[in-house]
């Protein structure tokens, strides 16, 4: 019998810690205009020991006011749909199910719009108009995909797509209803964008709420192992199931509603990553939750730096580069049927 | 009964070695952290004007404008660089005989011809950043109806001055020609050519004074139909050329509804094309075609093809709208001034109205 | 009351409070019905009986007849309309779940699986209600979770995926689980429904020696009635809701009573060991003439 142990835990955390500063050190290397990897070190050790002299290079410009800002808004953006997604598919016991699939991205967004167009003065409002369009729309889907009183796979589904589906609908009415707004960076964030900056404010909210959301779920990752076996069997083992499906739900939600509101509605992160690391590294989720949101981080960073690498100067949305990979992939799994 | 080989308690020795690593790790991590969350740039926030310590200090390092979306702009005294991210803006660029002061532009700015020879930054849409900060501009150039709000102020919140024009009439891009001399320190070359553009306007309006204005439908796409609202800079280019659109709205791009068109019944059609001649064969598709065969202007032939230089607020298109007014008020042009054609540079091939 | 088990408490050791009737079910009934206002579409009338130590106490009855109902009562996930259900003298839907989950084990048919677990990992989870946290498993948890595995003589199906295993493979290795929580009171639930006949009697006969060796008392709840027949030592037998006996096998098993509960034709006979034998007693075509 080999269960989860702390070291080994810390080792995978580690490793895959170490897989992500690879990459970002790679992110940090390509782009449009090339930049040398050594005096690139020298300059990240002077950030991290905190010494701030101006630099009067404009390639370093690219680095830290270009590049880094949109590298660490990746992490947290690729964290949250990650951990989000692992969390979904325990609650609904449903290897397919992430943010995207299920329509909750759709309705972050949607929230997101509206609160842009209800209040355009407090950008801050955002990301509440986001939570609370997520919110909606998981509770809807979770309705909707009840039978019986049982959550049924397929209906589950169903129910998302047709969400996602009606709440695309909404958002392109609303688009192009809209006259006189400017809604037209409305197009590229519907579609997964990084290259935009965030402001200060939404940068901590992001990243407090990241911490927040995953820290809240990590806490119920063991009662999350034991609903996986079934809501009936973690009842009687002493798990407080309502209360862990509450926590979860809306911390979910928050991390959706979080990432959508930074980099807009970024597809198949949620649902392919906690699968990958399912496979490296087993269903525990007291290692799947950590591992997810480290393996989501790698998979943005990378995604990103190919949608601004590959037909450089034009930038691709990077929900373009997911949907690209992740859709041939979502296919593939779901001939093979659930493992 | 085997028990568990890897048990927790029996590694502490490494367990200490690796809380070391971890706290080196944490604290490399947090510092990069809260230096994403505040946000601070390493570069200072507005940049200095380069080597310019050895000249007198009478003349301040930079000016500032405001610009036309209202926006608080320092501009330094000194423009070495130059990039536009917008073809109308290139075009200006060249016209106050800038050119070789424009250090990139968009992949669409193709008038004149050295404009596609000048590096690119990606489309205005979404311009690569990171390139433009490589071309080290002074000062970058943009226009409301075609960047993104986005684009402008991430250029701005990593220090570069970016000046935003929105011209909505034929006056206003002038005007444009006029503030972006200004902004360029090339007001020597800006005056004449605003002014010769404004004569030019004038001396049109001399000749059609009296004229009714024809109702014309200006067709920016066909399938689905797509036309201009009437805040348009084109809307006011056909006001000029003593023209009205029969489409009256405040949006921008409407798409208009092929029904309605009919039921309005314009006296003309026109298309603006770089290309006569593909869009000829446009039309004669759309001759057969249900509602748009039930337009009198496309039975009589009452269809005009202008260049497309209306598309863009710049100074060819006071060709474009003598061209249009030429086409639809002919009777108004009998005694043809030389002085007019030269300036307008009309190719007759270009307008074809066949009656 | 009682002090809640810690995990000290090594399987095998007689439990510390001494009631040698942990199980009393005292008149208790229940109702399900769609809204508050709407008649009851269910009920289960007032019900009596107590469960001891080292025995194994059979709900026996057709479907719909309670039974599930019953189970539910005594896990504690429901509360009963009138009457009580008390464990060691406390009322079972009033426990704190941690604490009924370390004293009543419920071993039901398994939700299918979508994840792949391992055996082993699967058993650890019975140790859940002792743990805080990560509740990453402690040398006792492991050992005790091993242990629980050879009492159902599964431990070679320690690393094997759950959804690898035969259907009494599983059976045993959920067994185990419930074992690894330390109960008092272990409920079953149909767990002899997709087993045939052989592993039917194996699972019986170690949940005997368990219950006999460990102090559990185990109530299973089943239609079998062979098997209750046999294992049984305390039968309640119900039909529509209504608790219609209870006794040991010998007094229940009744024929006329047997045959209307269960709508079939039967013998019941005397058996070896005091317990009746039950025979089905097909119609021929030449018992009509």
């Amino acid at each position: 019998m080999r269960p989860l142990t702390l070291k080994r835990l810390l080792w995978t955390c580690g490793l895959l810690a170490v897989v992500l500063l690879g990459c970002v050190v790679l992110a940090l290397k390509l782009g449009a205009v090339p930049i040398s990897v050594t005096d690139l070190m020298w300059d990240l050790g002077r950030v991290a020991v905190g010494g701030s002299d101006p630099l009067p290079s404009e390639y370093s410009m690219i680095v830290f006011d270009l590049r880094l800002p949109r590298i660490l808004l990746g992490i947290l953006v690729g964290a949250s749909l990650s951990v989000a997604g692992a969390s979904f598919q325990a609650l609904l016991r449903n290897p397919l199910a992430d943010p995207f699939v299920l329509g909750v991205s759709s309705g972050a967004a949607l929230g997101s719009i509206l609160a842009m167009i209800v209040v355009p003065q407090l950008a801050l409002l955002t990301p509440l108009g986001a939570f609370l369009g997520a919110i909606a729309t998981i509770a809807a889907v979770y309705f909707l995909g009840r039978r019986e009183g049982q959550l049924d796979s397929s209906t589950l589904l169903l129910g998302g797509i047709i969400s996602a589906s009606f709440l695309s609908a909404i958002i392109m009415f609303l688009m192009t209803t809209l006259a006189g707004r400017d809604l037209r960076g409305m197009v590229f964030w519907l579609m997964g964008d990084l290259s935009t900056p965030v402001s200060a404010g939404l940068r901590w909210i992001l990243t407090v709420g990241l911490f927040a959301g995953v820290g809240a779920i990590y806490t119920t990752a063991a009662d999350l192992n034991l609903l996986l076996s079934g809501e009936r069997e973690a009842i009687h083992l002493g798990v407080d199931v309502t209360r862990v499906k509450l926590v979860v739900y809306v911390s979910a939600s928050l991390l959706t509603a979080l990432a959508v509101s930074a980099s807009g509605a970024i597809g198949y992160v949620g649902l392919l990553v906690p699968h990958a690391m399912r496979l490296l590294f087993g269903s525990d989720y007291r290692l799947l939750i950590p591992a997810s949101a480290l393996g989501g981080a790698i998979v943005i960073v990378l995604a990103d730096t190919l949608a601004r690498t590959i037909v450089a100067p034009t930038e691709l949305p990077v929900g373009a580069m997911t949907a690209m990979a992740g859709a041939p992939v979502f296919i593939y799994l779901l001939r093979r049927g659930t493992r | 009964m085997k028990f568990n080989q890897a048990m927790p308690g029996a590694h502490a020795g490494s367990g200490k070695k690796f809380r070391k690593l971890r706290v080196v790790v944490l604290r490399a991590g947090m510092s990069l952290l809260f230096w994403f969350l505040c946000g601070a740039p390493v570069m200072p926030q507005t940049p200095v004007a380069p080597s310019t310590a050895g000249l007198a200090t009478t003349a301040p390092a930079f000016q500032v404008f405001t610009d036309e979306v209202g926006r608080r702009v320092e501009i330094p005294a000194e423009v070495k660089h130059v990039v536009s991210l917008a073809p109308n803006l290139t075009e200006i660029v060249f016209d106050l005989g800038d050119a070789d002061r424009l250090a990139g532009d968009t992949d669409f700015c193709d008038y004149p011809d050295e404009a596609s020879k000048k590096p690119h930054v990606g489309g205005p849409i979404n311009p690569n950043l990171e390139q433009i900060v490589s071309l080290k501009p002074s000062l970058i150039l943009a226009t409301k109806s075609i960047n993104r709000r986005e684009t402008v102020d991430a250029l701005a919140h990593i220090g570069l001055p970016v000046y935003v024009t929105d011209p909505h009439s034929v006056d206003a891009m002038i005007a444009s020609v006029e503030h972006l001399g200004a902004v360029l320190h090339a007001e020597k070359a800006a005056a004449p050519l605003a002014g010769e553009l404004r004569a030019r306007l004038a001396d049109l309006d001399r000749r059609l004074a009296g004229t009714t204005p024809s109702r014309v439908l200006f067709v920016v796409w066909s399938a689905p139909l797509i036309s201009i609202g009437r805040d348009t800079f084109i809307a006011d280019a056909l006001r000029h050329a003593r023209a009205q659109s029969v489409v009256d709205t405040a949006a921008e791009w409407p798409h208009v509804n092929l029904e309605e068109i009919v039921r309005l019944q314009p006296e003309f059609l026109v298309f603006a094309s770089a290309h006569a001649g593909d869009t000829q064969h446009e039309i004669e598709a759309l001759r057969t075609r249900p509602g748009w065969r039930d337009l009198d202007a496309m039975r009589r032939g009452n269809i005009v093809v202008i260049s497309e230089a209306i598309n863009r607020p710049a100074p060819r298109m006071v060709d474009a709208i003598e061209q249009l007014a030429r086409a639809l008020h002919s009777d108004s042009f009998a005694s043809r001034s030389p002085q007019l054609a030269a300036a307008a540079n009309i190719s007759l091939e270009d307008c074809s109205c066949a009656r | 009351m009682s002090a809640p088990e810690t995990s000290e408490q090594k399987l095998g050791e007689p439990p510390k409070h001494g009631r040698t009737e942990p199980l009393n079910v005292e008149q208790a009934s229940f109702a399900y019905s769609a809204s508050a206002r709407s008649t009851p579409t269910f009920t289960l009338a007032a019900t009596t009986f107590q469960a001891h130590e080292r025995e194994l106490v059979a709900i026996l009855g057709p479907n719909a007849s309670g039974k599930s109902t019953l189970l539910q009562l005594i896990a504690g996930t429901i509360a009963p309309l009138s009457g009580r259900v008390e464990l060691d003298g406390q009322e079972t839907s009033r426990l704190d779940p941690r604490i009924r989950a370390q004293r009543i084990a419920v071993v039901q048919q398994e939700s299918p699986v979508v994840f792949p677990a391992l055996a082993g990992d699967y058993v650890l989870q019975g140790r859940h209600p002792y743990g805080q946290g990560l509740r990453l498993a402690s040398k006792e948890d492991i050992a005790i979770a091993e242990n629980a595995l050879a009492q159902v003589g599964a431990q070679h199906l320690a690393g094997r995926r759950m959804a690898e295993l035969s259907g009494g493979e599983k059976q045993r290795v959920i067994l185990a689980r419930a074992l690894a929580q330390q109960p008092r009171l272990i409920l079953l639930d149909e767990p002899t429904l997709h087993l045939d006949i052989g592993a039917q009697v194996e699972l019986l006969e170690c949940l005997r020696e368990l219950a006999e060796e460990h102090r559990y008392a185990v109530v299973i709840v089943t239609h079998e009635l062979a098997l209750t027949a046999e294992f049984a030592d305390q039968v309640v037998l119900l039909q529509h809701g209504r608790c219609l006996r209870v006794g040991s096998p010998a007094a229940v098993y009744q024929r006329e009573l047997l045959e209307q509960v269960f709508e079939a034709p039967l013998d019941v006979e005397p058996g070896p060991a005091g317990r009746p034998r039950v025979n089905l007693r097909a119609r021929r075509r030449q018992d009509a003439t």
